[in-house]
């Protein structure tokens, strides 16, 4: 049989002007730079990456800017069983500039200001055409989103020619990668791009969470566990929904000043608890329990104590509890049969229940209101080159969204 | 008729006097009602398996000795101070449940938890932590869930009490005391069934073909009703089980993999009708991902654990909620399925599957333990 084979194009192939230099890659392999991690837990390594052009359905992407998530780290130090895939290309929060398109694709066109998101929304299937859910059913469940949703493939090979796997089905700590457009939303170009790329998972995680999942009501009381930044971003999408007291709960002491500029209220660190639960501490300040709580770091026990913490009076139970954070050790939440009976309930949520292409644009359009407020999740920046620091600096706890800028 | 109005009254009670024992008829002395309650004369009452669970239980919350009871009808005897709501003659359904009317909660369509009389497994009077019960020997009997039944009068506090039209044949009206009422509500309340929808119930006691009968009123397309019993798809026809599934026949398969493939993906509703935290977790299996509603509404031991794992709860986007009396606050919304009843939309007749006089109560209960009956109303001797 006879295989195709694309001519390569160098990187360095530069032109006057960004629509030139589009056409003259598209349906070409790209060859560019990419971190790759070779093995879990080691520093990521800049090598060069073949890049396919995009199958039907698929969108090349030439990324802007990217950041570090906590789910990448999750995932970076993952060693053993059907959930290690090395080698791979990490990243699933970024902006981007479409550089070409596969056969089918309309939505989106060369020179398009996108952002490719881990949370699919096809547009056609019953989930996606109800309001009541965001999980896109298109695509046979992949847990280990290690390949192209559609056909199960990588576009990623690396100089040896040796496959590299996808993440999340984005890939973004890449100059250029390759997402189906069930996974891309166009967005306006007014925004900054660094803030838009917050939108792409973290900040709308948690801001969904609150005002979708949980559609926490003006006057309630809200708990969040865990101040990384998708836990301030529940306390934002709190605080726009007009909370009563936003209650942040962390170990790092330096998360309270932080913390207050996107909404808290108040502030507890469990290690100065004494003898007493943080769900019991929880209960006295909110007279029963908060109305609701959010588990935003992604450890079992915490969720309990989440649960433990939403309201209950006596044998009646009304708190919410809805879990954000990825636990990956396999541990289960336990539960007394006698809260649910009683009333409390519990949900997980996948990008905060939004519907990506019809909810990250109002929330861009929330920002350019001045009402979303996105400025403050960005600490720190760095060069692609130094992308490890990123890792780094979320590791010492010193970085809510470190942006990682490609190189021109 | 002498008048009782102000002064203790003696009748029977059917006392409990240790856990699992057969019910004793005795003669009681009920005092009269302190502020804010009721005494009712109990017309008929029916037996619920909650009653079972706490007739069984050894320890704390239950307690010794009690009357049992709680879901009934009867005809207000006397009122205490401060009753304006209901008046001597007046005919009244008894709810575990508060509904103050008041509170946030209770004016809120959103929640049935009363804030200012919130829920718990209790041994006395909603307000004053006493009894109005004695023995002959004059030693405490204890109350159950605000009500006791079990008694030819009783104590109740007015914000457990549902004034109801006395039209309704007493033994139907009074399943909307509790089972009937929290079955159809869960179903039409707390889960909200869509037409077209597609609901799952595991356990086809009185609670679980409640929640049929309530998803059928919802326009539900699919009512499938999970069970051992085998006798059950018959009667639960009659409230509209679509399909039976026998929990004995799966084979290897878990229910939940049939049901998911069944209902290509998973039911969009499903409800725990038992009271066990391994049927909670299947029903929670069994739910459609997205927007699927796990209602558990059955009544499993106070220890029992329930063991999620995070990432199917976190990928799965289900909720996992539980309901006490199916969601309802009481005052408004038991007149309402009554007058359901009446106009012949609510099915409340082939709930009733035996009755017996009082004094054969025990009759009830290994009825109901043997699983040979949906209600059996149980009748106070001067009916």
């Amino acid at each position: 049989m006879c295989k195709v084979v694309h001519p390569v194009v160098p990187y360095q192939f530069e032109t006057a002007s960004e629509g030139e230099a589009v056409m003259e890659t598209a349906g070409k392999v790209i060859r560019c730079k990419a971190a790759i991690s070779r093995n879990p837990g080691e520093a990521l390594v800049i090598e060069e990456i073949q890049v396919e052009p995009p199958k039907a359905w698929e969108v090349r992407i030439k990324i802007l800017c990217t950041s570090l998530c906590h789910t990448d780290v999750t995932f970076w130090k993952i060693s053993a069983g059907p959930a290690a895939n090395f080698p791979r290309i990490f990243g699933h929060e970024a902006v981007g500039v479409v550089e070409s398109v596969g056969e089918h694709v309309e939505e989106v066109k060369e020179g398009d200001l996108v952002l490719p998101v881990f949370q699919s929304n096809c547009g056609e299937c019953r989930d996606c055409k109800s309001t009541k859910s965001n999980s896109c059913s298109k695509f046979i469940e992949n847990e280990y989103h290690n390949t192209m949703p559609r056909d199960g493939t990588s576009r990623f090979r690396d100089k040896n020619g040796e496959v590299v796997h996808h993440f999340l089905f984005v890939s973004s700590f890449i100059e250029y990668t390759v997402v189906d457009v069930a996974h891309v939303v166009k967005i306006s170009r007014e925004i900054p791009i660094d803030r838009a790329c917050l939108l792409s998972c973290g900040v709308s995680t948690g801001v969904g969470a609150a005002s979708k999942v949980a559609a926490v009501e003006a006057g309630s009381t809200v708990a969040i566990f865990g101040l990384g930044a998708v836990g301030l971003a529940v306390a934002e999408g709190a605080r726009l929904c007009q909370a009563s007291k936003i209650i942040g709960v962390d170990l790092n002491p330096q998360k309270f000043e932080l913390g207050k500029k996107f909404g808290l209220t108040d502030f507890i660190n469990p290690a100065s608890c004494g003898d007493k639960k943080i769900s019991e501490v929880i209960k006295e300040m909110t007279d029963g329990g908060a109305d609701y709580c959010f588990e935003c770091v992604g450890l079992s026990s915490v969720m309990e104590d989440a649960f433990n913490s939403s309201r209950q009076i006596m044998d009646q139970g009304w708190g919410k509890t809805v879990i954000v954070g990825v636990e990956m050790h396999g541990s289960p939440i336990s539960l007394h049969c006698y809260d649910i009976l009683k009333g409390r309930s519990v949900c997980g949520t996948l990008f905060g229940g939004l519907s990506p292409k019809s909810d990250i644009p109002l929330l861009v359009n929330k920002y350019l209101n001045k009402e979303l407020h996105l400025d403050g999740f960005i600490t720190n920046e760095v060069r692609f080159q130094d992308i490890n620091k990123a890792f780094e600096l979320l590791h010492e706890g010193k970085s809510l969204r470190c942006i990682i800028w490609m190189d021109n | 008729m002498e008048k009782t109005a102000g002064k203790p009254i003696r009748c029977r009670a059917a006392i409990c006097r240790a856990a699992g024992e057969p019910m004793v008829i005795e003669e009681v002395t009920v005092e009269p009602p302190q502020p804010h309650e009721a005494r009712i004369r109990i017309i008929c009452t029916s037996l619920c398996h909650s009653d079972i669970v706490f007739w069984k239980m050894k320890d704390p919350p239950s307690v010794f000795p009690k009357i049992l009871g709680h879901e009934a009808i009867g005809v207000v005897e006397s009122v205490g101070e401060n009753v304006s709501q209901v008046s001597e003659g007046d005919r009244v359904i008894p709810v575990f449940l508060a509904d103050c009317e008041e509170c946030v909660d209770c004016k809120s369509r959103k929640s049935n938890l009363c804030s200012k009389h919130p829920f718990k497994v209790s041994p006395w009077t909603q307000r004053y932590a006493t009894s109005r019960f004695k023995d002959l020997k004059g030693e405490t009997i204890h109350h159950f869930l605000y009500v006791s039944s079990f008694s030819e009068f009783t104590v109740v506090d007015i914000v457990n009490l549902v004034k109801v039209d006395p039209a309704v044949p007493p033994n139907r009206a009074c399943l909307l005391s509790c089972g009937v009422s929290t079955g159809v509500g869960a179903a039409w309340k707390k889960a909200k069934v869509e037409a077209g929808s597609t609901v799952a119930i595991f356990g086809l006691g009185s609670i679980g073909l409640a929640v049929a009968e309530g998803a059928r009123l919802c326009g539900a397309a699919r009512i499938i009703g999970i069970d051992v019993n085998h006798e059950k798809f018959e009667v639960g026809k009659k409230f509209g089980v679509t399909d039976f599934v026998n929990a004995k026949n799966c084979g290897d398969k878990p229910v939940s993999q049939v049901i998911i493939e069944m209902t290509n993906g998973g039911a969009d509703y499903c409800f725990e009708c038992v009271g066990l935290a391994s049927l909670v977790h299947e029903a929670y299996a069994s739910c459609r991902k997205g927007w699927g509603k796990t209602i558990v509404l059955g009544v499993d031991q106070p220890t029992s654990q329930l063991n999620l794992r995070s990432v199917e709860v976190l990928n799965s986007g289900k909720i996992l909620t539980g309901a006490l009396f199916g969601g309802l606050n009481a005052k408004s919304d038991v007149p309402i399925l009554l007058k359901r009843y009446m106009d012949k939309e609510l099915r409340l007749d082939e709930f009733i599957t035996h009755e017996v006089k009082f004094k054969d109560i025990n009759k009830a209960f290994d009825l109901l333990v043997e699983g040979k009956s949906l209600r059996c109303v149980i009748w106070m001797d001067n009916e």
